[in-house]
């Protein structure tokens, strides 16, 4: 307890910093994972929708994809609340409130990182299904 | 000719005809109240409070943020898809896959009790 105490105001600036620097990740990242369906795997589905060709595999990775999406943003913003709350504990006042409430941070930001692991896969899985298409379409002689 | 004008007695105001402009002002307090209420709910439900930089606490790092994307190609949605096209999507979306994945977001345990020094050991004691 006296150990939070004497390192309150440590510990504090430190998860400022973190607040900030994590808040500017996840707008940077974002921006680039929101492009990659919107600027690329959903236009290339809607082409080749429109010239009648099978994008089963290719639509089926871009869902899954924008379900990782929607999974990361909505986690980011439960991690962030909770280091928020984290930040507005006294730790003078109440060391074990805000030692919880770290440990309840830490462990959805671990979270976090687990989810953009998975959208890096999804857009392996978005390369594969495209090489596949690419691969098919070049069977099929390309002569659309 | 009657040149008699028959004059109405003066009818009496009511409490809320007297303060007509004060009731008037209390409701558009009270509409915009609601308003932004729901407004703010919506600003933290959605997710955009994330989103801002320009609250307090972020402006250090609200300079780096990408404002501009337009290095981020659009690829056509409409057109013919031949080796050309499928050539080009495959360019763009090898480099921006490459981008997207460079950086290992959020990894590390920079919350981890020992890193800011309020290990539980030390809460036992």
């Amino acid at each position: 307890m006296n150990r939070i105490k004497s390192n309150c105001v440590s510990a504090k600036n430190t998860l400022n910093r973190l607040h900030a620097s994590d808040a500017l990740l996840r707008v940077n990242r974002g921006q680039i994972y929101e492009s990659m369906s919107t600027k690329l795997m959903t236009r290339f589905n809607d082409r080749a929708q429109s010239n009648h060709l099978d994008t089963k595999a290719l639509v089926g990775a871009t869902t899954s994809y924008g379900t990782a999406l929607a999974t990361f943003r909505t986690n980011y913003q439960s991690y962030e609340e909770q280091l928020s709350n984290a930040l507005r504990i006294d730790c003078t006042k109440e060391p074990a409130a805000f030692y919880d409430a770290v440990a309840s941070a830490r462990s959805k930001r671990s979270q976090v990182h687990d989810d953009v692991t998975v959208l890096h896969r999804h857009i392996d899985d978005y390369t594969a299904a495209f090489a596949q298409f690419a691969s098919d379409h070049k069977d099929q002689g390309a002569s659309n | 000719m009657d040149d008699h004008v028959t004059v109405e007695p003066a009818k009496e105001l009511s409490f809320w005809d007297e303060h007509r402009y004060l009731l008037l002002i209390a409701i558009v307090i009270a509409i915009a109240l609601v308003l932004v209420g729901i407004s703010m709910t919506l600003y933290v439900t959605s997710g955009a409070a994330q989103l801002d930089l320009s609250r307090p606490g972020y402006r250090s790092v609200s300079s780096q943020a990408i404002n501009n994307d337009s290095e981020f190609k659009n690829y056509s949605s409409t057109g013919p898809i031949n080796n050309d096209s499928i050539a080009e999507f495959k360019a763009l979306y090898e480099k921006q896959a490459a981008s997207a994945k460079a950086v290992d977001a959020f990894n590390g345990d920079p919350l981890n009790p020992d890193t800011l020094e309020i290990s539980a050991q030390a809460i036992q004691q």
